[in-house]
């Protein structure tokens, strides 16, 4: 498998590697209609438990059906785009072509996401020259077999270079970022930062997805309904569990809204035991040292540093929930640790957002104070609304942007005979 | 009497044991069970801070039957401003500080006059039982100002003054000039050697010190001092070595070289100001061992549970020695490997363990975010004349 992905040793393979890819853009015939048929057959081949194993392979088989990628393609491309043709826009027709080489930098800690990134340029018909990290080669190599699988003919695989080499080469971090001409770049705040410096051609169109946090927030009616409040709790866990809380899309904080004729402590009890149930249900198999002393020191400091607040968590260090109150989202533990603060009122939360927020997963039982907390939000910089539960379902736009357009140049076409 | 002259009285009685390192591990775990709960029912009753964690804690300390049961405080806490205590203000004597580098926060634990007294005793009755209690020339390489002791010490300082019980007289042989760096005193060190050539000499300083203000220097000018005789402690951990590439060995040949003696006669200890009172020498077989007063134990970062011999994880350190500042029970940010849990040729009983290495940083590698505000760069300020 690791034959699929080729391991970078110079800037000239790099180079070469693109100028292939981009020969293959200027000069072969596009067709989305294939490439959507082909992601179908992709989407059926990664089937059986060695897959199911890994995380995120169930939302990627879902993300890949035609049911999923049409919508979205009809509202980024337009409508003909689903049949390789060219919309009308009054005298004019616009039809989308490729930028030509895109390359991509994926997170570390998403097992999918290098194709799932690389999916988004393919459907623009873009060539993709990919940076797997060196944590994610086996099972990027493992998924991307099946892909050359059902594309015998290489017609898609022909635009895809999978790279994988240390993040410290610099040659090589530079040498992607010169032969490319566009980039779709995911990770935390370092890697964005450093990624965003390299030496990029002007033409470059730089799509940025992080670093951003995400909030969940209950209403009062919704917490404090006895009969919901189990499913709810099982939806929070699992939002909590999916990537250890290292994703964008994580919650780091669940705001609860006071109500006036209960208090959050048998809430706080059912929390526990979803925490329980979905720790039986997926056991760590491993945790740094590092993580391993920040939880137990985001444990202490929040029970130290305040003797109002409470905690509740095991001895070991597989989840810990921290409860208090407080409109302010506190620093991120991540490792399944969640806060739960107590607030008089939504609103003064979102209020207090300057755009760090990515997602924020509601459940709110009034769908007009929905509206009016959805609207404060979008103000305060939240791309994503959701409802708790699906807060990693990977849709367009994400960040705020769309997934596909960004890496497509929308070509006008006045008739000269009109 | 009151609950803390009990307290003071049990704990100096297992201080003053007529053994170090001999008591049988299981024996040693139920005394110290009962004096850890007593001094965390203590410290719930002077910090409602210290109560409140206390009373989260996963196991009622009251019904622990291991000391791996009861909670434990991470090394982080020790950053926090104002330090945690157990003892009013007015009886706080001196307050000791981790050496930081730049950029971080050291930690910081008070210490009251008692605590203070038990620190001295437990670090005079750990290093007798390694170099002998005889008293001898002192030589601390490092500057004299390091060797004052004032209301706030560094951890330098206070490895320093921790050894000072066992000084005739005490020698200073760096010196700081008007550069950052100290400079080596060549014609006071010359001196102290020619005086004290064949005699046994305790010398002292921080690993890095040693080996770049003392041996690299020496080795460079080709000066060998006939000491053959000398005791050379050191303690302040390898991360600076290490970038340096010079491994234990390459230390040890290189000071018993300067030294004109045998590398067996330099030892290396391990410590924290955290942990005030216990120090962890190396035996003879390059293992570290816990005295009666203390343990330690080493955690498997997955479980946190005690690993068991063979196996690595987060060292906890235990003493019963502290009862100014909740440090009883601390998850130190350093990785060991448990060599023994009893049975270490040295003849030491108990757990035997080896530094492994400090935790490294948490490595993001997600694209989730951990500051909760955008923090904007501030605009070059421009000023037109």
């Amino acid at each position: 498998m690791r034959n699929l992905i080729q391991e970078a040793g110079s800037a000239q393979q790099i180079g070469d590697a693109a100028k292939q890819l981009r020969e293959i853009v200027s000069n072969e015939e596009f067709s989305l209609n294939s490439v959507l048929e082909i992601f179908e057959e992709w989407a059926a081949a990664l089937q059986g438990r060695e897959f199911d194993e890994i995380p995120g392979v169930s939302f990627l088989r879902l993300w890949l059906r035609r049911g999923t990628l049409d919508p979205i393609l009809k509202r980024e491309l337009g409508e003909a785009s689903l049949v390789d043709g060219w919309n009308d826009d009054g005298r004019a027709r616009l039809k989308s072509f490729p930028i030509g080489v895109v390359g991509h930098w994926p997170a570390g800690n998403i097992e999918i996401q290098p194709l799932l990134s690389m999916s988004c340029a393919l459907l623009g018909g873009n060539g993709s020259l990919v940076r797997v990290p060196s944590g994610l080669v086996d099972i990027t190599g493992k998924l991307f077999e099946k892909l050359q699988a059902v594309n015998s003919d290489g017609v898609l695989s022909r635009r895809i270079k999978l790279f994988s080499f240390d993040h410290s080469r610099e040659d090589l971090q530079e040498a992607m970022a010169r032969n490319v001409d566009g980039a779709m770049i995911w990770g935390g705040l370092e890697s964005v930062s450093h990624m965003r410096g390299l030496p990029f051609p002007h033409w470059a169109r730089i799509a940025v997805f992080g670093p951003r946090l995400s909030v969940a927030a209950m209403d009062a009616e919704v917490w404090n309904c006895q009969a919901e409040r189990d499913s709810w709790c099982q939806r929070i866990a699992r939002d909590v569990w999916q990537f250890e809380q290292q994703a964008c899309s994580s919650p780091q904080v669940l705001f609860l809204e006071r109500a006036s004729n209960a208090d959050a402590s048998s809430f706080i009890s059912e929390l526990k035991q979803a925490f329980q149930a979905e720790c039986r249900a997926h056991p760590r198999r491993e945790l740094s040292p590092a993580m391993t002393s920040a939880i137990c020191l985001a444990r202490a400091s929040w029970l130290l540093e305040d003797v109002s607040r409470r905690a509740s968590f095991p001895a070991s260090p597989d989840w810990t929930i921290l409860v208090g109150s407080g409109a302010e989202i506190p620093k991120p533990t991540q490792g399944r640790t969640l806060s739960v603060l107590m607030v008089d009122d939504l609103l003064k939360v979102i209020e207090k957002f300057d755009g760090t927020v990515q997602t924020l997963g509601l459940a709110v039982a009034d769908a007009k104070k929905e509206e009016l907390l959805a609207g404060a939000a979008g103000r305060r910089g939240v791309d994503r609304i959701v409802k708790l539960g699906r807060m990693h379902v990977f849709g367009s736009p994400w960040d705020g942007v769309d997934l596909i357009r960004p890496m497509v140049r929308l070509v006008r076409h006045v008739p000269s005979q009109s | 009497m009151n609950a803390m002259s009990e307290l003071d009285e049990r704990i100096n009685a297992l201080l003053a044991g007529s053994t170090t390192f001999g008591l049988e591990p299981e024996e040693r775990h139920e005394q110290l069970l009962v004096l850890f709960k007593d001094e965390i029912t203590y410290a719930c009753q002077r910090s409602p801070q210290y109560r409140n964690y206390a009373d989260r804690w996963p196991v009622d300390y009251r019904k622990a039957t291991r000391l791996a049961d009861l909670p434990y405080l991470p090394v982080g806490v020790f950053k926090m401003n104002p330090p945690l205590k157990l003892v009013e203000q007015s009886q706080v004597t001196h307050t000791l500080a981790s050496s930081a580098t730049t950029g971080q926060v050291p930690s910081r634990v008070v210490l009251d006059s008692a605590t203070a007294k038990r620190m001295s005793k437990g670090v005079t009755t750990i290093v007798r039982d390694f170099i002998g209690p005889s008293r001898r020339p002192y030589l601390v390489i490092d500057v004299s100002a390091n060797l004052a002791g004032g209301g706030e010490l560094g951890a330098r300082g206070a490895a320093i003054q921790g050894l000072r019980s066992f000084a005739t007289e005490t020698v200073c042989c760096l010196e700081k000039d008007s550069s950052v760096e100290p400079k080596l005193n060549l014609n006071l060190l010359r001196e102290f050697a020619a005086k004290w050539k064949n005699a046994e000499v305790l010398v002292y300083g921080f690993t890095h010190v040693i080996w770049n203000h003392f041996v690299k220097p020496l080795q460079s000018q080709g000066v060998k001092l006939e000491m053959p005789n000398v005791r050379v402690l050191h303690s302040g951990g390898w991360k600076r070595l290490e970038r340096q590439a010079v491994s234990k060995d390459v230390f040890n040949r290189g000071v018993a070289s300067v030294f004109g003696t045998l590398p067996g006669r330099v030892t290396d200890f391990y410590g924290m100001i955290e942990n005030v009172g216990v120090i962890y020498p190396d035996c003879e077989f390059g293992n570290k061992h816990v005295p009666a007063f203390a343990e330690v134990l080493v955690r498997d970062p997955l479980t946190l549970e005690p690993v068991p011999a063979g196996g690595q994880g987060l060292v906890q350190v235990c003493s019963v020695l502290p009862t100014s500042f909740p440090g009883f029970l601390v998850l130190t940010e350093d990785i060991a490997e448990v060599v023994h849990t009893d049975g270490c040729p040295c003849g030491r009983r108990g757990t035997s363990f080896r530094f492994v290495r400090r935790v490294p940083k948490a490595e993001m590698r997600g694209c989730g975010n951990v500051e909760t505000v955008r923090e904007r760069p501030l605009e070059e300020a421009v000023i037109h004349a």
